[in-house]
């Protein structure tokens, strides 16, 4: 009994010495928590947990994924706005979250309430449309189309994509009736049965793009789809807005900088593991890319900041008042 | 439209030992908690959902669909040896089970329903695979106006024939109906019964629903029972030479399995009816239909037969409407959509289309829990037969340890310790007063696909009613559902007349 005590005595010692003489810069020295903003199963939480395994391996401590799911993100947003465990707790997410959220929603988080550590994947979001339309596949005979036929329809999953919709048939003087739909397995019947002319797609398309049965209009990304070259982005064809997507990793903005450093290395070397590659490029289809901390935080303050603008131009956040 | 080389495959993706093992633990699981009295189907979905979250989508629902089948045919044990049927659906198989049992023939009891179930089951899932093709072809072509008058149809089909009264469908309907409205509007993004709950956002969030209005409100009940009655004697199995099935006698109850499968598939595609129905419904044609009517309820192993493979084939055939047309038709169906939902796959027609491999997989992995359920039923008779004496006071704690884990486990914090412990209370007022547990839950997921699509549709057709005329589906189930309307309040009219009459 009482060497046993001895021993836990002399072996606490040791281990308060060992933690002692660790620098403040060894971050990580304890296990670390990823929190994914949606369901398990879906395409954040399929990536976000192959990023864990990854991370793990570069950072040297175990790293727990936990869903937090909830408006759209948000609820894990609100949480971790006011986490103080110094980048312990980080999230992956979506910057659409982000950006406009708090702008159509009130939201308990703001843009600066948090550091964008990295952005490792671009979103390939964009408009599409059907086999055999009688405007075919290309942008400027759809608008055409939709002028000399009102009410032509068009699909909408996401506020964001509600606006920039409403702003393009304010510019081209479009009446459109446009229906809701949640998610991509919602937007496809109503798109491939021909029920709706046109449609929002978060990703769907690219499992479609070898048979051709939704050929893409316009990109919402900041450049064309990867997938499919022959399509305008929204720049292109005229439309000052880019709505590009940015999967990144958050933290709190009181993190201190020598822990965002030790993460954005990490994720770094995540977005060249062969493991996150192709569960991104080859399940979910969408680009891995490495975006400094810089790079994404101003682009998010300028995504932020032309939303501002044209929900002022379209008079208020579409759909809210209606 | 499903290539051969895709149905072979799909054999060969659930035939791997890691998928067989999968199959193996939900059947297993599912028998044992149908062999434990007052744990049902229900519970064991409700509880095993958060168990799924490692496991990928295929290997998820093949162990829920293990489950669901092994309760089936585990109830029958209970049922035999206690005279308390494991499920509410095995109650068919006391009246003929108990008394076998009590004649010292609980062996030649328990293989006849064991041998009626699997048959029963394994007939139904073959229907299934047959039918859902075709259908989920056709229903590939549905729009919204189509969707939204069939899922109309099918809400007031369900209030309507779920049992008890057609208002007290209508009100558990409508609660599910108000519950399944939360979150953000559609179409507008406004919040609707939130309360200012980030978490409220995207609807009341479906596990602590499910695992509280089915779960955790049955131990509620149960823990009122087991103050009052604590629990029976089960009848041992004995080393009785006498006691076992021959073939002869298994070939004498065949026409009794076949009739009575037919009646457990027809039910079973119906949304609502439920496998009590089935059984019964078996039970009563085959008494009917025997030379010797009077042996009924006194031992007659055509009666095991009867209820057994009748209960067991209402399972596989509720998938029908489910992997048809995404329309779950029973407690067990809407609990599996809400398992593909967790794992990103929303089930219905568009399966055939776009997951096509996991869809036959799946079916083959149904095969395989019905030929594993013979295994376990055939060797373990014995153990299980043990298993019918485990304690409720150590039964009810266990459950709700896993109850309440599994909010812990999705990550919903307090605020889903709080939502399961409300919706707790609120499924035992409603079991207590007899609301239809399926209308309510039932119409609870189907909801929001039913706004999605009404809301479509009206905006589609720019508000024309006239729409309809052009839409022959859509309108034939409109006509449909106003004629069953019709037809629920004049028969709920006449019961309330003649209630009256007899009691003035």
């Amino acid at each position: 009994m009482k060497k046993t005590l001895l021993t836990t005595a002399i072996l606490s010692a040791a281990l308060t010495v060992a933690a002692g003489t660790a620098h403040a810069n060894d971050f990580p020295s304890k296990p670390l928590t990823l929190v994914v903003g949606f369901g398990a199963g879906g395409s954040t939480d399929i990536q976000a947990r192959v990023l864990a395994n990854v991370l793990e391996e570069e950072l040297g401590q175990p790293v727990n994924v936990v869903n937090q799911p909830g408006a759209g993100g948000g609820v894990a947003l609100t949480r971790l706005a006011n986490n103080n465990d110094e980048g312990y707790t980080f999230a992956f997410g979506t910057s659409m979250t982000i950006t406009y959220g708090p702008l159509a929603t009130e939201t308990a988080y703001q843009l600066d309430d948090f550091r964008y550590a990295a952005g490792v994947t671009l979103g390939q979001s964009a408009i599409v449309t059907g086999e055999g339309r009688p405007f075919g596949d290309s942008w400027e005979s759809l608008v055409e189309y939709a002028r000399e036929n009102p009410g032509t329809s068009y699909a909408t999953q996401t506020a964001l994509d509600r606006m920039i919709i409403e702003y393009i048939a304010q510019q081209e003087g479009l009446d459109l009736r446009i229906v809701p739909t949640a998610g991509g397995a919602g937007m496809a019947p109503l798109i491939l049965s021909g029920d709706v002319d046109f449609a929002y797609s978060g990703g769907t398309h690219s499992g479609y793009a070898e048979t051709g049965e939704m050929p893409v209009l316009l990109s919402l990304a900041e450049e064309r789809l990867v997938a499919f070259p022959d399509a305008p982005s929204l720049q292109e064809a005229g439309y000052d807005i880019n709505p590009a997507e940015i999967r990144v990793v958050m933290v709190p903005k009181n993190t201190p900088d020598a822990h965002v450093e030790r993460l954005a290395e990490a994720l770094e070397a995540a977005t060249q593991d062969e493991r996150f590659i192709e569960i991104t490029e080859e399940r979910i289809l969408m680009p891995v890319v490495y975006l400094s901390e810089e790079e994404v935080t101003q682009t998010l303050t300028e995504q932020t900041e032309s939303y501002k603008a044209l929900i002022e131009e379209l008079g208020g956040v579409p759909g809210a008042d209606e | 439209m499903p290539e051969l080389s895709a149905i072979t495959s799909a054999f060969g993706d659930a035939l791997t030992l890691h998928s067989i093992m999968v199959i193996l633990g939900g059947v297993l699981l599912g028998y044992l908690v149908g062999v434990i009295p007052g744990l049902n189907r229900s519970v064991a979905i409700a509880i095993a959902i958060p168990l799924t979250f490692y496991m990928s989508a295929y290997a998820a629902i093949a162990f829920l669909i293990g489950l669901s089948k092994g309760t089936a045919a585990g109830s029958a044990v209970s049922a035999i040896l206690l005279n308390t049927p494991g499920e509410p659906s095995s109650a068919a198989t006391c009246l003929d089970g108990y008394p076998m049992a009590s004649n010292g023939q609980p062996r030649k009891a328990l293989k006849v329903g064991l041998l009626a179930s699997v048959i029963g089951d394994l007939l139904s899932t073959l229907l299934l695979i047959v039918v859902v093709i075709p259908f989920a072809s056709i229903a590939l072509k549905f729009g919204p106006y189509e969707l939204a008058a069939i899922l109309i149809f099918a809400l007031v089909f369900i209030a309507g024939m779920a049992g008890g009264s057609f208002l007290k469908g209508m009100a558990a309907g409508g609660m599910g109906v108000i519950l399944g409205t939360v979150g953000l509007d559609p179409e507008t993004g406004a919040m609707r019964f939130t309360f200012g709950y980030a978490e409220l956002m995207e609807g009341v969030p479906i596990l602590p629903l499910v695992i509280g209005t089915l779960a955790l409100s049955e131990m509620f009940v149960q823990l009122e029972a087991y103050r009052r009655n604590k629990g029976g004697h089960s009848i041992h199995l004995a080393n009785n030479p006498n006691d076992d099935l021959t073939f002869k006698e298994f070939k004498s109850t065949l026409p009794t399995i076949f009739k009575s499968t037919g009646v457990g598939a027809f039910v079973g595609a119906l949304p609502g009816l439920g496998p009590s129905v089935g059984s019964f419904m078996a039970y009563g044609l085959a008494k009917r239909g025997a030379k010797d009517p009077d042996s009924f309820g006194k031992g007659n192993p055509n009666g095991i037969a009867a209820a057994e493979a009748a209960d067991n084939a209402v399972i596989p055939a509720s998938y029908i409407p489910l992997f048809g047309l995404g329309i779950p038709g029973s407690v067990s169906a809407a609990l599996l959509v809400g398992a593909f939902m967790i794992h990103g796959i929303q089930v219905g027609p568009l399966m055939l289309r776009d997951h096509p491999q996991m869809l036959f997989t799946i079916f083959a992995g149904m095969i395989v829990a019905s030929l594993i359920m013979l295994a376990i039923g055939w060797y373990g008779l014995r153990l299980f037969a043990k298993v019918t004496d485990v304690p409720q006071n150590i039964v009810i704690p266990v459950v709700i340890f896993l109850c309440l884990a599994g909010i812990q486990v999705q990550g919903y914090g307090t605020f889903g310790l709080l939502t399961v412990f409300g919706f707790a209370i609120f499924g035992y007022f409603l079991k207590k007063h007899d609301y239809s547990f399926v209308t309510f839950l039932v119409a609870f997921i189907v909801t929001p696909m039913l706004e999605m699509n009404l809301r479509q549709a009206v905006i589609l057709s720019g508000g024309e009613i006239s729409i309809l005329l052009q839409r022959p589906i859509a309108l034939v189930f409109v006509v449909a559902t106003a004629l069953l309307v019709i037809h629920l309040l004049w028969s709920s009219y006449r019961q309330y007349r003649q209630r009256r009459q007899t009691t003035a």
